[in-house]
């Protein structure tokens, strides 16, 4: 039995895994990470419009501040989020954007005098200024009011990892790569590591440690369409499902992009429509203003993609031999632009689809994109039933997004989330010793062994590629954008029964080593179960919020939904999923409910929020003569929350600091 | 922080270690001694292929080396120094490209394997360039030490009696095209290595640079086999005089010549 | 596009071991399929996969161009799999892992350890002139045209298709290869990183840097990026030669 011991386990080489692993070192822990795949392939690469970050250094993004990203990002939540967290973030984000700066990343300039760009389909000449000369550029992205994300060309995401990764190399933290974890070790009180299998012998090792740290983003492969890498598949979010003990949050929150190219799913960036791009449909119309005569292309991306999907049903979709879809039209930005801004675009669109967006308009349809629930966490990270279990990045839900994310705001959400989540793992660290039984470690080598074997060995004769399949069908028919009662209920039935199947699932292959076979195999009954969360989360949710749309109940229902969808799963034999909930305290909102500026207009009030809105307007009167920090501190101080070493204001061209 | 190379050398500052630069220098007496010989045989070439415009030309063009027409007479002893220059230059060229050749069989036949599934044109072009190269070793090497004993005998008939008395004329159908491939393919990568007419845009550049390089290659060897049938055919009707020597009509004092 | 007739039956031979399976000797084994409108290698691997062989390893992340993962060798040629479309190969289409990369199985080779080595040799990261910033002050300023310009160079993925598509770097495996090359001259470009020429002649100042580099230019010619490999080596040398 192999045991390997580290100070913090990190599961995951994303952004947010090695952000975590690099604060833990800098701290003086000892970090492992490990990564299904070499951390530079982990998705985050995939990222190409940006990072949001209120610098507010374009002209276009002036007047920028913390206050318009925390509104922003609570009005795209839908209200749903933590907004002690959002506060929390949007504090650290122009951080985390200057720390990337020093390691490397090549962000986009700022450069003075006039440029033209694209508004609203019209050319504007902006005039950038001279002090502005050289600081971090911004760029226009949905769901927000000013220009706030900062980007390197359209290779954000993939220049951000490859400077965290060679950071982390730098700072010597050893990564697994290629090696899987298959469950938690713990308990029932406290995380221990986890079983992990190495994905090219196919041997079983613990990795034990003081913290495990759970950052393996998405879980999009729970579709059959996605924008999604082929290795997320929710493993992560899994992991701590069956624990029994650790909550899932808000599972049923599931972002689709409005721009996946056709019918491969491959993202086209928001940046296309950021800086200029127009939806049309089969007439060439161009109909977004028609729905949204306020943000048009540029509204939240739930509200986009849901008014695709019923633009496509009006009988405006363009024809093809795959299916209906609408046109994405960048032609209008000029060949040069998309050819300096937008070359990922361009190549993609090349390669996939042998077409040449500078010429041609992108057929396009909404995909799923981005997971907004995951492992429930505080503020600090922490799972508050399994002490000792952390998680940052997509596989969190600590929770930042609520019920929709804004574009930008997730590649900076891991970094942040690595910043602050890293510093309390080291706390934590500080004041646990690594106590844990062999005992307990052989039990669970051997359980996982045994389940593996049993794969291998057993009676049944169900195919692990076909469930996943039917299941991937399941989700994106029935629990897709548009959701409704008889629907998902029928998903959840259909799901179940994939389920019971899955357990008479048998691996053919005998071959030695990792065997994919196997891998398909133990990960399809995870994810079942993490499909039954989604679709049960959506079921009993009647009503909608951000990117859940019940055709059924249209409205937002404060008064009864203004609260976090908490999954467990106690009983390994069950076949569903534990629905509990957690309120969100209008009270202490620092912005109460109310209409998000764009999307419908029609939600049921929570009793609390008058008052809060009442309140809330009181001490912004009483303070006005007081500046912003004075209002934000009297309405919900966050600052305490915060690790010591990132407290402090942002300087910006308008805001300089003492 | 010892993992940095700040830190490393902060750690060994009391003994300050430096790469050597000799792989720096040797990296450019490469390119300096091939640029150099290049050229030479460019020149070289044209020399030689005066015997197309006539007998003369070519007489003339060997006594100004010899120093005929600065000292009044000719001293072979000059053609001898440039010879054993050139010789010298050789051996450094070929002793440096040997570093690159493959170091043993295993060596040569994955390049063999790589380069016949991949077809990419400068990969093959290398490998011509190591085999005209290794081939150079010895042609070279043969034509490089005759010239070197006899740097008198150069000259219309002389040389022709070589080239078709002596059977020269086999070693140097190889050795021309030998040197015309590895020389041109030698210029055409000096200039990529380098980054010389790179331009503004590289991969024109390198385009033209390869159409060049290959009319140049094809012009120099029609020239050498027109150059080598034209001293074949002087050896052949000479045949009978052998060891005479050319001088030309309006040359009044033809020169003694030590045999 | 009615016909089935037209449909072509792809023949993909597949280049397979498993170190894993020592007794079992490499083999070139064949498998046909019906090609369908843009399909591409991932689509074909993926169904082979599922419906043919499902021990046939192959590595996909994020089937989009972007991750550098599926880097093989197609018809001869390094390559990204997951972006070549089958209609643009023959009906015969050979699949072979990369090369000098230690081989996992079948397609899937680790470039994930040779490029963490790479990057640990030439200390690939910048190396900053001052440790502490102050995160809440103004970024340092950078002229925008040459943070485009790091940009160009930062965008290599990694993939190993320059390291295999190299003749030297078949010959001599201690070889940096143009992805090593390309890293320190993106550094050194770089106005964050202190370093001069004379530290980076000491990671590349040798024959298994850029002075063993024979210009061969299969990097410059396939990379996926098409990044300027052959500009940037000669540059490169150029800089370190003259530190002789
Ligand atoms: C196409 C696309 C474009 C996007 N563009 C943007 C954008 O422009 N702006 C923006 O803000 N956001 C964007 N996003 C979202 C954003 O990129 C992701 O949410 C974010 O990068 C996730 O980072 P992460 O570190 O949480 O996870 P990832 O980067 O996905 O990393 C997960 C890691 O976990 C590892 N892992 C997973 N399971 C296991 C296991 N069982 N055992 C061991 N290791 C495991 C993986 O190997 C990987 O290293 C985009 C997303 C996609 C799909």
């Amino acid at each position: 039995m192999r045991i390997v011991y580290s100070d913090v386990l990190v599961i995951g080489g994303g952004l947010a895994g090695l952000r975590v692993a690099i604060g833990v070192r800098r701290r003086g822990f000892d970090p492992l990470v490990l990564s299904l795949v070499p951390p530079k392939r982990s998705h985050s690469v995939a990222a190409q419009g940006g990072m949001q970050a209120s610098l507010g250094n374009v002209i276009k993004g002036d007047g920028d501040n913390e206050d318009v990203h925390f509104e922003d990002t609570v009005r795209g939540s839908d209200w749903g989020a933590d907004q002690q967290v959002v506060r929390m973030f949007v504090n650290t984000a122009p951080k985390a954007v200057r720390e990337l700066a020093a390691w490397g990343v090549p962000w986009s300039r700022v450069r003075r005098g006039d440029r033209e760009v694209i508004i609203n389909g019209q050319k504007v000449t902006l005039t950038e200024r001279d002090e502005a000369h050289g600081l971090i550029a911004q760029r226009d992205f949905g769901g927000t009011k000013k220009w706030r994300t900062c980007y390197a060309s359209d290779g954000t995401g993939h220049s951000m990892l490859f400077a965290m990764g060679d950071r982390a190399i730098a700072e010597g933290i050893p990564v697994l790569e290629r090696t899987e974890a298959l469950a938690l070790i713990h308990d029932g009180r406290r995380c221990h590591g986890a079983v992990v299998r190495d994905l090219i012998t196919g041997e079983l090792a613990a990795c034990v440690a003081r913290a495990t740290v759970v950052a393996t983003g998405g879980a999009g492969r729970l579709y059959r369409v996605t924008t999604n890498a082929v290795i997320n598949e929710g493993i992560g979010h899994a992991l701590a499902l069956e624990t029994g003990v650790a909550a899932l949050g808000n599972m049923e929150a599931v972002q689709f992009h409005p721009t996946g190219i056709f019918p491969a799913g491959i993202l086209v960036t928001e940046g296309c429509r950021g800086d200029g791009g127009l939806l049309r449909d089969a007439e060439g119309h161009r109909f977004m203003p028609d729905y949204e005569p306020e943000k048009k292309e540029l509204a939240s991306r739930d509200v986009v993609s849901r008014r695709m999907e019923e633009h496509i049903k009006k009988g405006h979709a363009h024809k093809s031999r795959f299916g209906e879809h609408l046109w994405l039209d960048i032609t209008l930005l000029g060949r040069a632009h998309i050819e300096r801004n937008l070359r990922e675009v361009k190549d993609i669109c090349r390669y996939f689809l042998g077409l040449d967006p500078a010429d041609k308009w992108i057929p396009v349809r909404p995909a799923q994109h981005y997971t907004m629930g995951g492992v429930r966490t505080d503020h600090t990270g922490q799972n508050p039933s399994l002490a000792g279990l952390f998680a940052a990045g997509e596989s969190a839900c600590w929770d930042m997004h609520g019920f929709n994310r804004l574009g930008g705001n997730s590649v900076a959400e891991t970094v942040v989330a690595g910043m602050i989540v890293g510093e309390f793992v080291a706390d934590y660290c500080e004041g646990a010793e690594l106590e844990v039984s062999t005992g307990l470690v052989r039990e669970f080598i051997a359980r996982e062994q045994a389940y593996l074997d049993g794969l291998c060995s057993g009676g049944g004769k169900e195919d692990p590629s076909a469930l996943r399949v039917a299941m991937q069908e399941i989700m994106t028919a029935k629990v897709g954008i548009f959701r409704d009662g008889g629907d998902l209920a029928a998903a959840v039935e259909e799901l179940r029964e994939l389920y019971v199947r899955s357990n008479g699932i048998v691996v053919a292959s005998r071959a030695a080593g990792a065997n994919p076979e196997l891998v398909t195999a133990y990960r399809t009954q995870k994810m079942l179960r993490l499909a039954l969360t989604v679709a049960g989360g959506a079921l009993a949710r009647t009503e909608s919020r951000g990117a859940h749309f019940r055709a059924d109940y249209p409205q937002r229902n404060d008064q009864q939904w203004l609260k976090r969808t908490l999954a467990t799963w106690p009983n390994p034999e069950a076949d569903l999923p534990t629905l509990s909930y957690e309120p969100l305290d209008v009270m202490t909102m620092e912005l109460p409910p109310g209409w998000r500026g764009y999307g419908a207009r029609n939600q049921i009030e929570h009793p609390d929020t008058e008052r809060r809105a009442q309140q809330v307007a009181e001490v912004r009167e009483r303070l006005s003569g007081e500046g912003r920090f004075a209002v934000q501190e009297a309405l919900m101080p966050y600052e305490q929350l915060l690790p010591e070493s990132i407290r402090g204001r942002n300087e910006r061209l308008g805001e300089k600091l003492p | 922080m010892t993992n940095t190379l700040a830190g490393r050398l902060a750690v060994n500052a009391s003994v300050p270690v430096q790469a050597s630069r000799w792989p720096a220098r040797l990296d450019l007496a490469q390119s300096i001694s091939g640029l150099l010989l290049a050229l030479f045989m460019w020149g070289h070439m044209l020399f030689v292929s005066s015997i197309l415009i006539s007998q003369d030309a070519m007489w003339t063009i060997t006594k100004l080396f010899e120093g005929y027409f600065f000292f009044g007479r000719s001293y072979p002893g000059i053609v001898a120094v440039i010879i054993a220059l050139v010789f010298g230059l050789f051996i450094l060229h070929a002793g440096l490209a040997l570093r690159k050749f493959p170091a043993n069989y295993r060596q040569y036949a994955l390049f063999r394997h790589h380069m016949r599934g991949m077809k990419h044109e400068d990969t093959t072009l290398w490998y011509w360039q190591v085999m005209t190269g290794f081939a150079l070793f010895f042609l070279a090497t043969a034509h490089l030490w005759w010239m070197l004993t006899h740097p008198g005998n150069i000259g219309p008939f002389a040389s022709a009696d070589r080239v078709w008395g002596d059977n020269f004329w086999i070693l140097y159908l190889f050795l021309l095209f030998a040197v015309e491939l590895h020389g041109g393919i030698g210029l055409y990568r000096l200039a990529v290595k380098w980054g010389v007419f790179e331009g503004d845009d590289p991969a024109a550049s390198r385009r033209k640079l390869r159409t060049v390089k290959w009319t140049i290659t094809a012009f120099l060897i029609v020239l050498g086999l027109a150059t080598l049938a034209a001293y074949v055919k002087i050896g052949m009707a000479h045949e009978d005089q052998r060891g005479e020597r050319y001088t030309p009509a309006w040359v009044e004092h033809p020169e003694e010549h030590a045999p | 596009m009615t016909a089935s007739t037209d449909v072509r039956r792809l023949r993909i031979h597949v280049l397979r071991y498993n170190p894993a399976e020592p007794e079992k000797a490499a083999r070139i084994q064949t498998y046909e399929l019906d090609e369908a409108e843009g399909m591409t290698l991932f689509i074909v691997l993926s169904e082979l996969r599922e419906k043919h062989d499902p021990s046939l390893q192959f590595d996909f992340v994020c089937r989009a161009g972007v991750c550098g993962s599926c880097g093989m060798v197609v018809n001869g040629q390094p390559g990204l799999a997951c972006r070549t479309l089958t209609a643009e190969l023959p009906a015969d289409i050979t699949l072979a892992p990369l090369p000098t990369f230690e081989l996992i199985g079948d397609l899937s080779v680790n470039t994930g350890k040779w490029m963490r080595e790479m990057t640990e040799r030439l200390e690939a990261w910048v190396h900053a002139k001052q440790q502490e910033v102050d995160l809440r002050r103004h970024e340092e300023h950078m002229d925008p045209d040459l943070a485009d310009e790091v940009y160009e160079l930062d965008r290599c993925i990694e993939c190993g298709c320059c390291v295999a598509a190299c003749g030297t770097a078949h010959m001599r495996t201690d070889f940096v290869g143009a992805v090593g090359l390309n890293k320190v001259a993106r550094f050194s470009l770089d106005p964050r990183d202190g370093r001069t020429d004379a530290d980076m002649y000491e990671l590349v100042g040798n024959d298994d840097g850029v002075f063993g580099c024979m210009s061969l230019l299969a990097c410059n010619d396939l990379c996926p990026k098409e990044l300027p490999l052959q500009s940037q080596i000669a540059y490169l040398r150029r800089r370190m030669a003259k530190q002789a």
